[in-house]
């Protein structure tokens, strides 16, 4: 599916911590169904930016409008991917406890996992090629399976628009290689992705679109224009210190 | 031999005080095995351990103010937990000084107030039973507080699992879907500090937290699955009870100590021969690997 609308837009946002302005008059467009590189420096907002979407970050100023004229993302759901550290690998869960959370939202805290729920659970697991491994610990599992059962979490969800905090980081060769695989037919099927990525080649190989921040927007649209060299050395050549990202 | 075991499992319990005993030690299990369960798993075990130190000083103010009377001690001990707690809390964001670092200086302060208060009182009580807990002293009153603190605790966990389990094992996910993480963390260490100054009289200041703390870390040694964590957690804690009240009676132990000790028994005996989690099953999987390397090299 081409994009066609745009699912997510930013008129003029800034976003502050304290006195501190970790994000200056950003304008941005996501088209719906594609696949974006959110790139900079450590500090330059990335993280920001996708806690500023999911609503967890006041506006210092401007707006951010989620949905588009297609009648099903009137209100479209967003899920967020953590980063890899900020998971416990060693808590007492399987990856079909885990797939099953992202169907929490959608019950009361007593109502137990109906027929659809636990089809659409199968559907998730499934996907992400996760069936034989739907038993497991998630610490016994290959570091590409793990960043995929949370992956599996988000489709459980029904999510309409996936945001993603440095999904490639601490993964080996072969599991960048599958993680690429699915953002590509995801890109195909039309979901939106959006994933704040620091590597630069890697970005070039796998996302379409970029929009590369030094706390204001340096560049967007299609990665080629975004990666000039010119804009790279703006985006980074100064040093940051807002927080980590 | 039938009579044997009705002598040795059996006629301790024959006097009341040996029934409370065993009663408020089976409730406070129940609760303690929970919560203990989400203290391991959100590494809130020393601060578990701190914030039930820090109950002494309220039990010595409540008595300087109150005399001997059990709900002013009780509610003399709630308030210096909820103040250890919201004081470390406050001094972490307020200052430099990181979390555990203001729990562990708050509650040495705390402490040590509580035993210079203690040791002044113009009374011939025993510093030691409100440090080590004494199974003869649980009351109706005692044995009230057990069981609403017991059942409070149950409530939370059947109505809150979801919320508990997401806050504990990924918050920023249950922030995501709209979870409330501030309510369920502070939930958790107000049951948690309720249910300190409920097995005050059993287990004393001192060891009431390993009446939480050991069954849970023995059951992650043995459990892939938080429902079951919780489940056999509640267990082991209430046949380490079972256990620690007749091994008190037998041996004329201190009721508090001997639970911690079968506990700890549990304990070290499951970090040892856990197979998948324990030392003697990674030690295997080492040797196993090291033999399996070699046919290579």
């Amino acid at each position: 599916m081409a994009p066609s609308e745009n699912i997510v837009s930013l008129r003029d946002v800034s976003v502050r911590y304290g006195r501190l302005l970790a994000l200056e008059g950003v304008t941005i467009d996501i088209p719906c169904g594609s696949l974006t590189a959110v790139l900079g420096a450590n500090g330059a907002g990335k993280s920001t930016l996708l806690r500023a979407i999911l609503g967890w970050m006041p506006l210092a100023a401007g707006e951010i409008r989620i949905g588009d004229a297609h009648p099903q993302h009137a209100l479209p759901r967003l899920a967020y991917l953590p980063q890899r550290h900020a998971i416990d690998w060693d808590f007492p869960i399987t990856v079909r406890a885990v797939v099953e959370q992202g169907r929490y939202p959608a019950l009361r805290p007593w109502q137990r996992l109906g027929r659809r729920d636990r089809e659409g659970v199968d559907r998730a697991l499934a996907e992400l090629d996760l069936g034989p491994v739907a038993d497991r610990q998630i610490r016994r599992l290959s570091g590409g399976q793990q960043q995929r059962v949370f992956l599996a979490r988000a489709l459980a969800q029904g999510a309409d628009i996936f945001l993603l905090d440095e999904p490639f980081a601490g993964l080996d060769l072969f599991a960048t290689e599958e993680l690429t695989h699915i953002f590509r037919s995801w890109e195909e099927q039309g979901r939106t992705v959006l994933a704040a990525v620091h590597d630069l080649h890697l970005a070039g190989r796998v996302f379409s679109r970029g929009l590369l921040l030094d706390r204001s927007l340096v560049a967007a649209g299609p990665l080629a224009a975004v990666l000039t060299e010119a804009n790279i050395d703006r985006a980074f050549r100064t040093g940051h210190c807002v927080h980590a990202d | 031999m039938l009579i044997v075991f009705s002598d040795f499992f059996l006629s301790p319990f024959r006097y009341a005080f040996m029934q409370h005993g065993l009663l408020s030690a089976l409730l406070l299990s129940l609760s303690g095995g929970l919560l203990g369960c989400v203290l391991v798993l959100r590494r809130l075990a020393l601060m578990g351990d701190a914030l039930s130190h820090s109950l002494l000083p309220g039990i010595g103010v409540a008595w300087l103010l109150f005399g001997p009377s059990t709900p002013a001690l009780f509610a003399g001990a709630l308030f210096a937990g909820l103040l250890t707690a919201l004081g470390s809390a406050l001094l972490s964001r307020l200052t430099r000084v990181k979390e555990d670092a203001s729990f562990g200086s708050l509650f040495i302060i705390f402490f040590g107030a509580g035993v210079a208060l203690l040791s002044r009182l113009p009374t011939r009580l025993n510093l030691s039973h409100f440090l080590f807990g004494s199974i003869l002293g649980v009351s109706a009153a005692d044995l009230k507080l057990a069981a609403a603190t017991s059942g409070l605790t149950l409530l939370a966990f059947l109505g809150g699992y979801r919320s508990i389990l997401l806050e504990t094992f990924d918050p920023v996910f249950h922030r995501a879907i709209g979870g409330r993480g501030g309510l369920v963390h502070v939930g958790v260490l107000a049951l948690t500090v309720l249910n300190l100054v409920a097995a005050l009289q059993t287990m004393g200041v001192v060891l009431g937290l390993g009446l939480f703390l050991l069954p849970a870390v023995t059951a992650y040694l043995w459990c892939d699955h938080f429902g079951r964590m919780l489940g056999l957690s509640v267990a082991l804690a209430m046949a380490g009870s079972v256990a620690g009240i007749l091994l008190s009676y037998h041996a004329g132990l201190a009721s508090g100590a001997s639970i911690v000790l079968c506990l700890g028994a549990f304990f070290l005996l499951s970090a040892l021969f856990s197979p998948s989690h324990g030392a003697a099953g990674k030690f295997i999987g080492w040797v196993r690997d090291r033999r399996h390397a070699s046919h290579f090299t």
